[in-house]
């Protein structure tokens, strides 16, 4: 049933997908029964079906043809119009609040805009909230400014100029201040409405963050499309100097109205989703060391694209095996320790180190050698997969050979240019005896422009040498003619008639006649 | 590529090495350092295809190439480490003596200096035999060699081979298998057959009148005694000596033969 609040968009449909993916699935899930919860702005329809098993929802959102096509309670409108007859016990906002007021009436800025949401809650009731981080990973390997947006629903593209706290600690801060104090927060990978990593904040500072690196290396590897930069280095690097929070895509804050006991859910240190919907957390153990476990194995579809009217119904389809069960296999157990092997195979290659970097390669091809770089994590001599739920790939190294020269990395063979032939290089330096075909279709790997720009120079380099190298041979060649010629002569002189030779004879004699004058002139 | 890579037979050492036919090397897709060098591991004056790697015997050439404007060298190791480690054991016979290499330079050079007072400062020094290899040109000249004829053993490893006309295969082969007979190596400059000798097993020497050649930059003779010095007078200590000498040959970076084939290469061979 949809409540017109007024405010609404009776011709606009959201552009971009809704929030929701395998783990706001997953934490959603872990709300109580038997609830209220008002589901504020664009939300997955997956995900609002999973927390309509058993709950009493209710949705709000601006447009009115996505109001139409949603399940259930509906409130269509604009935020200031929401008002607080209703209470609930949680408030989802895991879109933020970017995208809840239309352009009719006050356009609510960050904190006025958690008010009206506050207010809807009973006391105690629970906050669950996005904050998009405008100096994340994301915003910065973006080729396109937020402030520059030509969608139907950029209006007032505010983008760095908005007023959304910008640390995780700020947004604490900030939430506190509106009287509703933090429970818990979370840093988010790739994206702030479909995160595929979730980490605390804490964990980032004292945390294994060798491995916390890798999770976000592999978190954002293949989530944007066009990137400035390659997304992986600058997100590893950022968790492993100790910026992984304050450079995530998004913080998730689970906030509290007053300090009353209420339904809540807990986060924890870390917890991501593989390609399959695996979810898996990372906890710490009491001796100081890290344990993961697969708590939830579903598969979930695709989310909607903009427009998209699929439903679905509570407690229907892909039901997720309930929190606890385990899988099978190295998913569950300790994690290991290390750093990401493209890591330091890269890091090898920089630093011309030739040994290390063959010890690598050797130790990897033996141990793991369908696990592509991306997803093993070294420590020693001891090779581990990263992640086990993702599949094997036959052309490990080639993905290696192809990063090393897409990526503009100096390594220590220089003068190879062409795949082909690093694979074959590197198959030699990591002792293989057969060579791995490279493979027909270019890799995926993020399509940044610093790289590109990297590949324009490298060809404007191997273009001006060729050019130079065959201006080289040019003049080899003439010196080499020239050569040919004098001893194709001698040849003749010695093979040729009598008359040619008697020429020749005179024509040497007059030479040196010339010379011996010369000489005496001097 | 450039005939330089057939100098010493250092092309047909490595073909060894790769399984291929020592005596018929192929050709290698860039330019091997022929000699042990401060520069960019490119003799002075080689001519240079733009664009072609440099496979350079030690990262610190490497390195230094890379600064002087040669960005595409590759560490190989040298040829002669290749030799060493594909070669048959150590010969059991005692080594015995000095093997001693006066200063030369190539054939278009001439060394400038005092042979008598070498050779007696040699002589002074050396308490064994004293076996003197002589560059080529030094000892087809009966003059020079006769000076040296006096005061030990003379030798010539071979010719290293010009313009791929002549050149001796087995110049590393014979060098090594000398070199094995002797406890010291010396020289009045460090060089190539210092670092040879070294790494073969010798305790290496650097004394007496360095000489000079024709036009020589004397600034880089210096600056290499002022770089190592732990390899100069007549009695370094031969441990610290040997780790010095054994990073500049590239010890620690040879490549496997199929790395090897596919570097120079040599892959479809």
């Amino acid at each position: 049933m949809i409540t017109m609040l007024g405010g609404e968009m009776p011709e606009y449909a959201e552009e971009h997908a809704p929030a929701g993916g395998p783990l706001y699935r997953h934490l959603l899930e872990r709300l109580p029964t038997g609830i209220r919860v008002l589901i504020a702005g664009p939300h997955d329809t997956d995900l609002i079906g999973a927390l309509a098993d058993r709950r009493d929802v209710t949705c709000l959102v601006r447009s009115q043809p996505d109001a139409e096509a949603l399940p259930g309670n509906v409130l269509c409108g604009t935020l200031s119009k929401l008002t607080d007859a209703d209470r609930y016990d949680v408030v989802v906002a895991l879109d933020g609040t970017g995208r809840l007021c239309s352009p009719e009436g006050p356009q609510l800025d960050w904190a006025e805009s958690v008010r009206v949401l506050r207010r809807a809650l009973r006391p105690g009731g629970t906050l669950l909230l996005t904050v998009e981080n405008e100096l994340g990973v994301h915003r910065l390997v973006d080729p396109h400014a937020p402030t520059a947006s030509r969608t139907g629903d950029a209006w007032r593209p505010l983008g760095e100029f908005g007023t959304a706290p910008g640390r995780p600690d700020r947004l604490a801060a900030a939430l506190g201040a509106e009287g509703l104090p933090v429970a818990a927060m979370a840093a988010a990978w790739p994206l702030p409405g479909r995160p595929t990593l979730l980490i605390n904040p804490e964990t980032l500072r004292y945390g294994p963050l060798d491995a916390l690196a890798a999770f976000a290396s592999a978190a954002v590897a293949p989530a944007y499309d066009q990137v400035l930069s390659d997304p992986r280095r600058l997100a590893a690097a950022a968790v492993r100097r100790g910026l992984g929070a304050e450079m995530a895509p998004a913080w998730l804050a689970v906030a509290q109205r007053a300090h009353r006991p209420g339904p809540t859910i807990t986060l924890p240190p870390a917890v991501f989703a593989g390609p399959s919907g695996t979810v898996t957390e990372i906890v710490g153990m009491p001796d100081g060391t890290w344990l993961r476990r697969v708590v939830s194995s579903c598969v979930v579809p695709l989310s909607p694209g903009p427009g998209d009217s699929g439903t679905t119904q509570p407690g229907l389809a892909h039901g997720p095996v309930a929190a606890g069960v385990t899988q099978p296999g190295s998913s569950h157990g300790p994690l290991p320790a290390g750093r990401l092997l493209e890591e330091r195979l890269l890091g090898a290659a920089l630093a011309h180190d030739l040994p290390y970097l063959r010890r690598l390669l050797t130790g990897w091809m033996t141990a793991l050698p369908m696990v592509p770089a991306d997803n093993v994590l070294v420590d020693g001599d001891r090779f581990t997969v990263l992640d086990p739920t993702v599949p094997d790939q036959p052309d490990a190294l080639a993905r290696l050979a192809h990063t090393l020269l897409t990526g503009g990395y100096h390594h220590p063979w220089p003068g190879v240019t062409d795949v082909p032939r690093l694979i074959a290089v590197l198959a030699g330096a990591a002792g293989l005896t057969e060579v791995p075909a490279a493979p027909d279709d270019p890799l995926p790997a993020p399509d940044g422009r610093r790289e590109h720009e990297e590949q324009l120079d490298a060809l404007r380099r191997r273009l001006a040498d060729a050019e130079a190298r065959s201006r080289f041979f040019e003049v080899e060649l003439e010196k080499r003619e020239a050569e040919l010629g004098r001893a194709k002569t001698q040849i003749a002189a010695f093979s040729g008639n009598l008359g040619f030779r008697a020429a020749k004879a005179g024509l040497v004699l007059a030479r040196a006649a010339r010379n011996r004058l010369r000489k005496g002139r001097s | 590529m450039h005939h330089g890579n057939h100098f010493y037979g250092h092309a047909h050492v490595l073909a060894g090495y790769c399984g291929l036919d020592p005596a018929d090397p192929p050709r290698i897709d860039g330019y091997l350092q022929h000699g042990w060098n401060v520069v960019d591991g490119l003799g002075a004056g080689t001519p240079y295809a733009p664009g072609l790697p440099i496979f350079v015997w030690s990262e610190r050439t490497r390195r230094r190439a890379w600064s002087m404007g040669r960005p595409l060298a590759t560490v190989t190791g040298a040829p002669f480490l290749y030799l060493l480690r594909s070669g048959g054991e150590p010969s059991a016979a005692e080594r015995e003596g000095t093997i001693w290499y006066p200063f030369h330079g190539w054939e278009g050079q001439k060394v400038s200096g005092d042979h008598h007072r070498l050779i007696d400062e040699i002589s002074a020094t050396e308490s064994g035999p004293i076996t003197f290899c002589l560059y080529w040109n030094e000892y087809q000249d009966r003059r020079i060699r006769a000076l040296y004829e006096r005061a030990g053993r003379v030798i010539c490893h071979g010719y290293r081979g010009y313009m791929r006309m002549r050149t001796d295969p087995g110049f590393l082969e014979n060098q090594l298998a000398e070199l094995r007979r002797h406890r010291r190596v010396a020289s009045n400059r460090l060089s190539t057959a210092v670092l040879y000798g070294t790494a073969a097993g010798c305790e290496p020497a650097v004394y007496g009148d360095p000489m000079y050649l024709d036009k020589e930059d004397t600034p880089t003779a210096d600056r290499i005694r002022r770089e190592w010095p732990e390899l100069h007078g007549p009695a370094p200590d031969p441990a610290t000596a040997r780790e010095i000498v054994l990073a500049e040959l590239g010890d620690g970076h040879l490549a496997s033969p199929a790395e090897l084939r596919a570097m120079l290469g040599w892959a479809a061979a």
